[in-house]
């Protein structure tokens, strides 16, 4: 008797959730990354004015923090319980796509919405012809340098070449005790990042056009050898391997390194919380030939093939890329226009900071589009903490990841 | 007489058997089921591999690391807490003015949670800005920044100190319930027969005291074992691995890398050796309280 109570309080509990998911047919749901607090209040103004324009819909939005999201992903859409939109990082987008999750947004699209996207932020989306993604969120990297340290040691010239860095984070590292030239990140995600600023500056490139990794090559060694004698001669902080990007910035913001690259989100930072920091915004210097290499992030919006209602999610899309909701996104976020008519607003267009990464675009290279790239960023950082802390030679410890690498990328 | 079918043992323990099989063996059937399985970064099912998952964690070049790191930190863990609980739930188990205060600030630690702890810990042993090279300078230990979560060889015992220092308050709570069931009259009787302080401790608290210190070893070990906030807060395992145990290295491989079969694949073998260990430990236990 017993058991017949429990099933038929089973077999209610589940017609209660069947007639729920039934009475809300035009519901989507979103799931959107936290790049700051002011992430979820954008989103949930947008879903609530889409909703008062389109009656009968409704937006649920699901804020994750980014750090997380990869993971809540994974176990969504293994349940079989995903969400119709999702933010994910463009880099991922091959797995989504080779694994049948994200679907092809085209037939939801016309020329217009195409043509609202600076190109070069849309191109990462696109695989085999087809769109998979709008970038919602889009950034590159740039040299930010301390202008009173700058002064205090003389140095009128904002280094251009990794030459002029060294000499200019000699003389500022001569101001004392507890201010060092430039900032090295050496921890957590985007060490391998930091790396390729000067990889790229002396010709390297991540892929060999056989599609093997790049690292064990000429560029590879002499960028290696370029940051083990920063660290070395004492011209970053001390300890590299346990400063992840956020605790560079902030010794950045106490005014306490003359040097350090990283995206446009700084100058947000720095006009919240140090508004008086004396502070500029360069390009990353060249290596000897002249090359040089910005990274360029995009972080795109997907739609799951599964999605019952891809009318009204790709209604939401054509909704929050439209001007004013963009402006409001890219000026409270700190992230690069990704529409051409936000870029031609003048809040962003006459802002030095944000011009100086615009200006770097044409230098900027995107991870490469292969599976299991987190792996492979990550067999990369781990060979260079090991040549930061000196455990390893630079040659082989650089030959020995590329060969695990290239066991992936087979 | 005859007996009710509701008074049934099996009856009985059935809703507990239900739970648990609802919380624990399904996902381990789960588990199970994608351990066995080729899966694909997002946890779908392509074909069934056998062992393969199996034989690709043991061919990882982390694994055996990451495996000898759990022991130590185990270890490290369970047995400092109980080396350090012992004389401090000794002192609080002791009649003294303001016991009841000093009984609540030991207890505090475990009212903050973990990440927290690891978080607040993360700033105090920044290299540049933190409260404990500030600290240590003050006081003219060190000259220089040390650097502590730089490398492994001062960031592991670092985050052994700090998982030391959260388990020693669930670890009092047991000892102070045991010391409290040791009846007064012994010590008294103890006393009159002339015993000293470390005979005392010996011949009466040390083994009247021993169910409880095993029940200690039990739980830490599980709760120790699995712990993840507090590497994951400081390091996340680095610099390049080094302070991985095999929680960070199952979530790297689970939700970084994607290779959802092996991280599954490790899962079962951690859950299996936590399993064997828990129950060579009861029965040693046991066997002894048998004699």
């Amino acid at each position: 008797m017993s058991l017949n109570w429990i099933k038929s309080a089973a077999l209610a509990g589940a017609a209660v959730a069947v007639l729920a998911s039934a009475a809300q047919a035009q519901n989507i749901r979103v799931t959107v990354a936290e790049y700051s607090s002011l992430t979820g209040p954008y989103f949930q103004d947008a879903a609530a004015a889409f909703e008062e324009a389109n009656p009968g819909t409704s937006v649920d939005i699901e804020v994750v923090p980014w750090d997380v999201l990869l993971q809540k992903l994974t176990t969504d859409i293994s349940g079989g319980v995903n969400a119709d939109l999702s933010i994910i990082g463009t880099r991922w987008l091959i797995d989504f796509v080779s694994e049948g999750i994200a679907a092809p947004l085209d037939e939801f699209m016309d020329d217009e919405l195409t043509s609202r996207f600076i190109p070069a932020f849309l191109e990462p989306s696109i695989m085999d012809g087809q769109t998979y993604g709008l970038p919602i969120a889009a950034s590159a990297r740039a040299m930010y340098y301390n202008t009173e340290l700058f002064e205090q040691a003389g140095i009128t010239e904002v280094p251009d070449t990794w030459e002029e860095l060294k000499a200019a984070a000699e003389a500022i590292g001569a101001l004392g005790d507890d201010i060092y030239g430039f900032g090295m990140q050496g921890n957590e995600i985007e060490t391998d990042v930091y790396f390729y600023y000067a990889f790229w500056s002396q010709g390297g490139e991540l892929l060999n056009e056989d599609g093997t990794s790049g690292l064990d090559s000429e560029a590879g060694y002499a960028a290696a050898a370029l940051y083990k004698s920063l660290i070395d001669e004492g011209l970053t902080q001390p300890g590299v391997t346990s400063y992840s990007r956020e605790d560079v910035q902030n010794l950045f913001k106490q005014g306490r390194v003359g040097m350090m690259i990283t995206a446009p989100f700084l100058s947000n930072q720095i006009r919240d919380e140090v508004p008086d920091l004396g502070y500029g915004v360069a390009a990353i210097p060249a290596g000897p030939n002249g090359d040089r290499g910005t990274y360029g992030v995009t972080d795109s919006i997907i739609m799951f093939e599964n999605s019952q209602n891809k009318e009204t999610a790709a209604e939401f899309l054509d909704f929050i890329f439209t001007h004013d909701w963009r402006v409001r996104f890219t000026d409270g976020e700190g992230f690069l226009p990704v529409l051409a008519s936000v870029a031609e607003d003048s809040a962003f267009a006459d802002d030095p900071d944000l011009s100086a990464f615009t200006a770097l675009l044409p230098d900027a290279r995107f991870a490469p589009v292969i599976p299991g790239w987190e792996e492979i960023a990550s067999i990369t950082s781990d060979a260079l903490q090991n040549i930061y802390l000196g455990e390893v030679e630079i040659e082989p410890a650089l030959n020995q990841a590329a060969e695990r690498i290239n066991a992936i990328l087979d | 007489m005859n007996r009710s079918v509701l008074t049934n043992p099996y009856v009985l323990i059935a809703p507990g058997f239900f739970l648990a099989a609802f919380i624990i063996l399904w996902p381990l059937y789960e588990l199970g089921t994608i351990a066995m399985s080729d899966v694909n970064r997002f946890g779908q099912i392509r074909g069934y591999a056998g062992f393969d998952n199996f034989l690709s964690v043991f061919r990882d070049p982390e694994f055996l690391g990451a495996l000898a790191r759990t022991g130590v930190w185990t270890l490290g863990i369970v047995f400092g807490a109980i080396l350090i609980g012992l004389p401090v739930a000794m002192i609080l188990n002791e009649d003294f003015y303001g016991r009841s205060v000093a009984r609540v600030i030991v207890m505090l630690p475990w009212a903050i949670s973990l990440t927290m702890t690891a978080i607040v810990w993360r700033w105090a042993l920044n290299g540049e800005s933190g409260l404990l090279n500030s600290g240590l300078r003050t006081i003219g230990v060190i000259d220089t920044n040390v650097q502590w979560l730089a490398q492994a060889a001062t960031a592991f015992p670092m985050q052994i100190m700090i998982g030391i220092l959260v388990t020693i308050p669930f670890t009092i709570t047991i000892f102070l319930g045991g010391l409290s069931s040791i009846p007064d009259d012994l010590y008294e009787a103890a006393k009159l027969e002339g015993a000293n302080g470390w005979q005392i401790f010996r011949e009466i608290t040390l083994p009247l005291l021993k169910p409880f210190i095993n029940i200690a070893v039990v739980m830490n070990t599980i709760y120790v074992f699995n712990s993840f906030p507090i590497i994951w807060a400081t390091t996340q395992g680095g610099p390049a691995n080094s302070t991985d145990i095999l929680v960070t290295y199952l979530y790297k491989l689970g939700f970084r890398f994607g290779r959802l079969g092996d991280a599954s694949a490790l899962s079962i073998m951690m859950f299996a050796l936590l399993l064997v260990f828990t129950i060579i430990y009861v029965r040693l236990a046991m066997r002894g309280d048998d004699k």
